[in-house]
């Protein structure tokens, strides 16, 4: 290491934390080097790996002491770059905080350390007949805290959610080293609300408390193929305007259906031009109900094979193909892109065809795979990055395609979040005005920038002078009917 | 001042209606000069530059059903209308997404809305409200417990600040997470960092049946003991409500059923809850109403004159706190079992500080595990009692509220901590 | 080490939670991902520095990321082309070098080890003085087993009733010498299923502690091909895990070979014993076995074979027998063939996880395929002191079933 703040910086966390928890080997920094884009990459200065709240504040601390920009990491498996590392900064990976604290079924909630991963806290209460909520597709692996900053959302978020519906409370170390509790039940502003999304950029999640909800009585699932995505999507449509939340509505055009079953063998009927699986849950009386309006929904706009399954091992078989498909693109293509924007339902089909359009003006594959009832598009763009041209052309109609998001009223990312890779997407989905109001957010919690910077935002802003200088004291101060806290 | 120079000319000059305010415009007893009555988000930001240019305090009102809840404004020049800011800007059935100014009333969107097939799934207590007024006290009804409260709800805002920027955040798209949630950080902020201009909202389809499981006259323990199985049940219930109109009343539970299938599930809640229950197509007549003490009868006005108290906690408090400190009152009290908010109304009559005992008492009993807000309070318990008690995170609000008004403006003083 | 197979890894992470060095110690460079990283960092011109090689070395080879990746990375490939890279170019510490020689010239020889296990006996005494030589020494003395009374089995062994194949069996070194029952156990199973067994009396060593550890196994390799070639059979069944994944990997090993041995090697149909009792059916009948009996997924059986359904399938299809679930049961036991040997460390502290878990199940037998995990697990338990579960091989629920000897003739030693 060269750079000297940074060298005394890591004799500093060496007394401070446990021994193993700083790294400063270049070796093994560089393996931090990215999350799960892997186009942008920047070697930390230093990884620490804190075991506990008062450790993730003391290094917090000492980052503030030497004026050093730090980072958050969970499970290094967010898709738009927010856990990229700064070369002249620390990296705080919560890679060793997942103890789940307490599980208290009668409140329905649990409280975890933030490195405890998704689908751990539904295994911890499965069997009692619970489980939580959001589920990302890398719930297997993404870290909770991850999840907080990134307000992960997944397949069943259509009906019950995203993250941030489902965190109860946090504990914070906020950039300045202190350690502040946020409760659902406090009145004031609702930080809980602000900080879940903020992809690291407003402090550290320490503790979580997540509520549990109760595993329905009855799950379907059905999946249906179509000759086209129109027929899919007209399919969607008319779910939705016969007033049934499903619990999911996910959509695979061909390509990514090919792609599923290159990697797992997912035996999705042959010749789809789309598939679609819908899942019902709820009281069995319920869903035996909307089953047969959706099953007769699915025949009447063109569905030519429904299959239903009839066991958990069957529903596993029909999702394995879906929630494999990312990865899973990587066996038909040598490199790809995954994009992540989101369009009002209606505008599905225009902007399909858009995205067509843009495939064949470019000559490059874009497989499809989507969150129909919500509208959030995942395009994977494919291209061979040793084909001299591809890549460029392939990022072009990534950054068309959510131009495309923008112009039908969308969002640049569903769940992805902006991080590091979207953030000059920003001005074309808000003023000017739009992006200072939200960087006064950020100057309340962070005024010297040092919490994840360059994420999110696209111009780095200066905070300036704290403002606000109350005019002499308080009036219910000055009155004894309030105290100055 | 000089008329022709000072802010009453100024506002007058901004392109918006403004009229002078009479007595019956004040805010909890603090009159304002002037009532601006704008019609766009840009005449909003006219008023706030205005505003920011002669210091003047600005208040804004709905439909007034709030404004005396927390601590009365320090000061207040500009009462701002959104009286006339009441369009539905835009409802695409086929997006379940509704985007309508601050000022449209709640009654009115919740019809045109319906007219469509669909709602926007909060029941707020009070009659008459406007989506604005309704976003900014953060209130919320008996269905929390399975769609959420407002801020679940609403997907993309727009705000003027302090300051007359207008800015925007989130979109009309339900999955959205690029940039901060300024909507939430809005939601239930009583009007301290800004005018909220219009809000748009996730809806859902109206339930296809919905059935009520009405049981009167159970003792609380009953009650309480019973209602952990109905919550927790595969029923799926949207609502577990009760009224206890007083400690030794009569009182009742109720449990909404929605949804395909609604009569057969109300059947298992029925079973659930043992005999008495009975099963009817609509709740009772209390139900989603503020608390009444003194009314035995529903259907008064609600919680006027007296203290009127929010209970947030979770529901394995909920026993100890019947038996205890809500045991010895005349409190009337109304709320969700399911999500553990209870609205706990005192008697206008009440001795003031036998109304701070027994805010004090609920907290102590309480401790960690929830929070007793006062929404409002005639003046002389007002004054004795801290409105807000615990509020984590305080330093933070102050940083925020610095940051949004620094020249604290906007409802100064109404807010927790003095914000 | 393959760039393309490198290049293969999306950095998706999916491989991170059942890797058993990321469980322990949650640090990116100890994970999969970590590890391909570290080994597109030599490709593209980082030596291997004694930091990398500590990563490399610390992996158990339990292939637990090869099950997970959705991409199909060939973990496998890849580690083993590392390890090689790192025996050439890395120098290790003398004493390190001295317990990896005398693992190495002991354990793929039968007679050596039988040679061994009086002193190894000895050596349990001596164990806290070894631990402190070294703690592999330490390792070594702590899994023994008590010995067992040899079996002898005979070259061929008839199928019972009409003959529905004739299949080769492979004894196994360590098997054959601490898990004699097991051998025995297996062959009547398959004969009482219709089999011909063949026992090819002098096989050696498959060479999978070679391959699993980044040394040239193609010795061993050929000579057990030729072995079972001559044998004559359809099929080779191992009931040894770690022995029936490296016999599948030949052909790879072989590829460069002249002579046609990839071509023989592919010729040699190996099937794990569930996976091949599964393939024949079943025609003998089952009796009664009233247990509760927690299924351990070896690796090199789950991962390295993908053989996760069929053990649990014959366990299910025995009356009484009940089957429970051991919680993370995707994650190493920290045995890993010399892993326990090398890494006394890490391999006790999964170990001890394992052993949580399992006792948690509160089932009477512990079964599983592979006799290192088998050792390893017993172990555990026995040093947690929250109580010992006896333990089994698949083969011998099966043996006790088929033979309607109850539920008392399992683990007994
Ligand atoms: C194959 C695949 C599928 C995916 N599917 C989905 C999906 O369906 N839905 C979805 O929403 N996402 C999905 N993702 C993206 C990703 O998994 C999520 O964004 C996840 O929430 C990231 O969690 P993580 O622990 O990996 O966080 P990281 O990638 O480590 O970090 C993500 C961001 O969170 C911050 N952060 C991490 N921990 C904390 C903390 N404790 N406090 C404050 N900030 C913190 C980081 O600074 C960074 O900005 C997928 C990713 C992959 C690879
Ligand atoms: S083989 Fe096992 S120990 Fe090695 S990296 Fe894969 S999962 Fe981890
Ligand atoms: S699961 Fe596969 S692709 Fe994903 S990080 Fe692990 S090895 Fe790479």
């Amino acid at each position: 290491m060269s750079d000297p703040v940074l060298d005394r910086l890591a004799v500093r966390f060496e007394e401070l934390l446990p021994a193993g928890a700083v790294i400063t080997d270049p070796v093994r920094l560089r393996t931090y080097e990215c999350d799960g884009l892997t186009h942008h990459r920047a070697m930390p200065g230093i990884v620490v790996l804190p075991e506990t709240a008062e450790q993730v504040a003391a290094a917090v601390r000492l980052c503030g002491e030497y004026g050093v920009p730090f980072v958050a990491r969970g499970s290094g498996t967010g898709l738009s770059g927010g856990a990229l590392p700064r070369t002249d900064g620390v990296l705080i990976v919560t890679s060793r905080m997942r103890r789940i604290l307490e599980i208290d079924l009668p409140n329905r909630r649990a409280v975890v350390e933030p490195g405890v991963t998704n689908l751990a806290i539904t295994e911890a209460v499965r069997e009692q007949g619970y489980y939580y909520a959001p589920d990302p597709s890398s719930q297997q692996v993404c870290s909770i805290g991850g999840n907080v900053a990134e307000n992960a959302g997944g397949a069943h978020c259509l009906k019950y959610g995203f993250t941030v519906n489902h965190i109860l409370g946090l504990e914070i170390v906020t950039p300045d080293g202190e350690i502040v509790e946020l409760s659902a039940l406090d009145p004031g502003y609702d930080l809980l609300g602000a900080f879940v999304g903020s992809e690291g950029t407003l402090g550290i999640a320490t503790k979580i408390t997540v509520r549990l909800s109760r595993t329905p009585e009855a799950v379907t699932t059905l999946l249906a193929a179509f000759g086209s995505i129109e027929g899919g999507g007209e399919a969607v449509s008319a779910i939705i305007a016969a007033g049934i939340v499903p619990a999911a509505i996910e959509m695979m055009d061909a390509l990514a259906v090919e792609a599923a079953e290159a990697a797992v063998g997912c035996a999705y009927p042959e010749g789809a031009g789309a598939v679609l699986i819908v899942e019902l849950d709820g009281p069995r009386a319920e869903v035996e109900h909307q089953f047969a309006a959706v099953e007769r929904i699915c025949r009447e706009t063109g569905a030519f094979e429904i299959r239903v399954a009839a066991s958990a091992e069957e529903r596993a078989a029909i999702w394995k193909g879906r929630k494999s498909a990312f990865a899973a693109v990587g066996r038909i293509s040598p490199a790809y892109i995954v994009q992540d924007g989101v369009v009002p339902r209606t505008a599905l089909p225009e902007v399909l065809a858009g995205i067509d359009r843009l495939q064949e003006e470019y000559g490059i594959r874009v497989a499809n795979v989507f969150h129909a009832g919500d509208g959030n598009l995942h395009p994977l763009v494919l291209f061979d990055d040793a084909a001299p041209g591809e890549g460029e052309r392939a990022a072009t109609v990534s950054g068309r395609i959510l131009d495309l998001c923008i112009e039908h009223g969308g969002s640049i990312t569903g769940e992805h979040g902006v991080g590091v890779d979207k953030s000059r997407y920003m001005p074309k989905m808000f003023t000017e005005e739009d992006l200072d109001t939200m960087q006064l957010v950020r100057c309340a919690f962070d005024p010297r920038s040092l919490s994840n910077p360059g994420k999110v935002f696209p111009t780095p802003r200066l905070c300036g002078e704290v403002p606000g200088v109350r005019k002499g004291v308080h009036p219910l101060v000055e009155s004894g009917r309030a105290e100055q806290f | 001042m000089n008329a022709a120079t000072g802010p009453g000319a100024a506002l007058a000059a901004a392109g918006v209606t403004i009229r002078p305010a009479g007595p019956d415009d004040a805010v909890a007893g603090v009159a304002p000069r002037w009532v601006a009555l704008p019609e766009t988000t840009r005449e909003i930001a006219a008023v706030m530059r205005v505003s920011a240019a002669h210091d003047l305090a600005v208040v804004v009102a709905g439909a007034g059903t709030t404004l005396h809840w927390g601590r009365p404004p320090e000061r207040c020049d500009v009462l701002i209308d959104t009286c006339c800011l009441n369009e539905i800007l835009e409802h695409e059935a086929g997006d379940l997404v509704v985007r309508v100014q601050a000022g449209v009333p709640v009654e009115t969107l919740t019809e045109a809305l319906a007219a469509k097939g669909q709602e926007l799934a909060l029941d707020p207590p009070l009659a008459g409200g406007t989506v604005g007024g309704l976003l900014a006290a953060g209130l919320a009804g008996p269905r929390a417990f399975r769609y959420g409260t407002a801020r679940d709800l609403l997907i993309g805002i727009t705000v003027v600040l302090a300051d007359g920027t207008i800015a925007k955040a989130g979109g009309k798209v339900v999955k959205n997470v690029a940039g901060y949630d300024l909507g939430k950080l809005f939601t239930g902020s009583y009007g301290t960092l800004g005018v909220i201009a219009d809000a748009t909202f996730r809806l859902h389809p109206l339930p296809a049946a919905r059935a009520c499981v009405v049981w009167s006259g159970p003792t609380l323990d009953e009650i309480l003991a019973a209602v952990p199985a109905v919550t927790a049940s595969q029923a799926e219930p949207s609502a577990v409500e009760l009224d206890r109109p007083a400690p030794d009343g009569p009182r009742a539970v109720a449990v909404l059923v929605e949804g395909a299938a609604a009569a057969e599930r109300a059947r298992a809640v029925r079973d659930l809850l043992g005999g008495e229950a009975r099963i009817a197509d609509e709740p009772p007549r209390w139900w989603g109403r503020l608390p009444e003490p003194g009314f035995v009868e529903p259907g008064g006005p609600s919680g006027g004159g007296g203290v009127l108290l929010e209970i947030r906690t979770v529901p394995s408090r909920l026993p100890g706190l019947f038996a205890g400190a809500l045991a010895r009152t005349d409190a009337a009290v109304r709320g969700s079992l399911a999500s553990a908010v209870l609205r706990v109304a005192l008697p206008a009559e009440t001795d003031p500080a036998a109304a701070a005992a027994f805010v004090s008492a609920l907290r102590a009993e309480l401790a960690d595990e929830g929070r007793v807000v006062v929404l409002s309070a005639p003046e002389p318990v007002a004054r004795r009692v801290d409105l807000w008690g615990h509020v984590g995170g305080l330093a933070l609000m102050r940083r925020i509220k610095d940051r949004f008004d620094p020249d604290r403006r906007m409802s100064p003083g109404r807010f927790v901590g003095g914000i | 080490m393959d760039p393309e197979l490198i290049k293969d890894c999306v950095h998706c992470g999916f491989c991170l939670p059942t890797c058993p060095t990321y469980v322990l110690w949650g640090e990116e460079m100890d994970s999969p991902r970590g590890r391909i990283h570290l080994m597109s960092q030599h490709v593209e011109g980082t030596p291997v520095t004694p930091e990398m090689a500590g990563h490399f070395d610390a992996c158990l080879g339990c292939m637990a990321c090869v099950t997970a990746c959705p991409s199909g990375v060939r973990y496998d490939r890849l580690i083993e082309q590392t390890r090689a890279v790192v025996e050439r170019e890395h120098v290790r510490a003398p004493e390190e070098r001295a317990i990896r020689e005398l693992v190495f010239a002991l354990f793929p020889y039968r007679r050596r080890l039988r040679a061994l296990r009086l002193p190894m006996r000895l050596a349990t005494r001596l164990r806290p003085l070894l631990e402190r030589v070294h703690p592999s020494l330490g390792a070594m003395a702590e899994l023994v087993p008590p010995p067992a009374r040899p079996v002898r089995l005979p070259p061929r062994v008839h199928a019972v009733g009409r003959r529905r194949a004739t299949v080769g069996m492979l004894v196994g070194c360590v098997q054959s010498q601490f898990f004699p029952q097991v051998n025995a156990a297996t062959a009547r199973v398959l004969a009482l299923e219709g089999c011909d067994v063949v026992i090819p009396p002098r096989q050696g060593c498959c060479g999978a502690l070679s391959l699993h550890s980044g040394r040239d196994a193609r010795r061993f390799a050929k000579a057990t091909i030729e072995t079972f070639e001559r044998a004559g059979v359809e099929a080779v069944v191992v009931n040894v895990a770690g022995c029936g994944s490296s016999m599948k990997e030949y052909a790879e090993v072989l590829k460069d070979e002249p002579g046609g041995w990839a071509e023989r090697a592919a010729a040699l149909r190996v099937r794990d014993l569930a996976e091949y009792l599964v393939e024949l059916g079943p025609v003998a009948p089952r009796h009664p076995l009233p247990v509760t009996v927690a299924y351990h997924d070896a690796c090199h059986l789950a991962h390295a074979q993908g053989v996760r359904s069929q053990p649990r399938e014959l366990l299910r299809a025995i009356p009484g027998l009940e089957l429970r679930e051991i919680a993370e049961s995707a994650v190493c036991c920290g045995s890993a063939g010399t892993y326990n040997l090398f890494q006394p460390g890490p391999a006790r502290e999964l170990g001890d996880r394992k052993a949580r878990h399992v006792l948690a199940t509160r089932a009477d037998v512990l079964v599983s395929a592979n006799p290192g995990c088998s050792m390893q697990i017993a172990a555990a338990m026995r040093r947690s002191g929250e109580g010992e579960m006896r333990v089994a091989h698949t083969a011998e629920v099966l043996d006790a079933s088929l033979r309607g000897l109850g539920a008392r003739a399992l683990g007994g030693r």
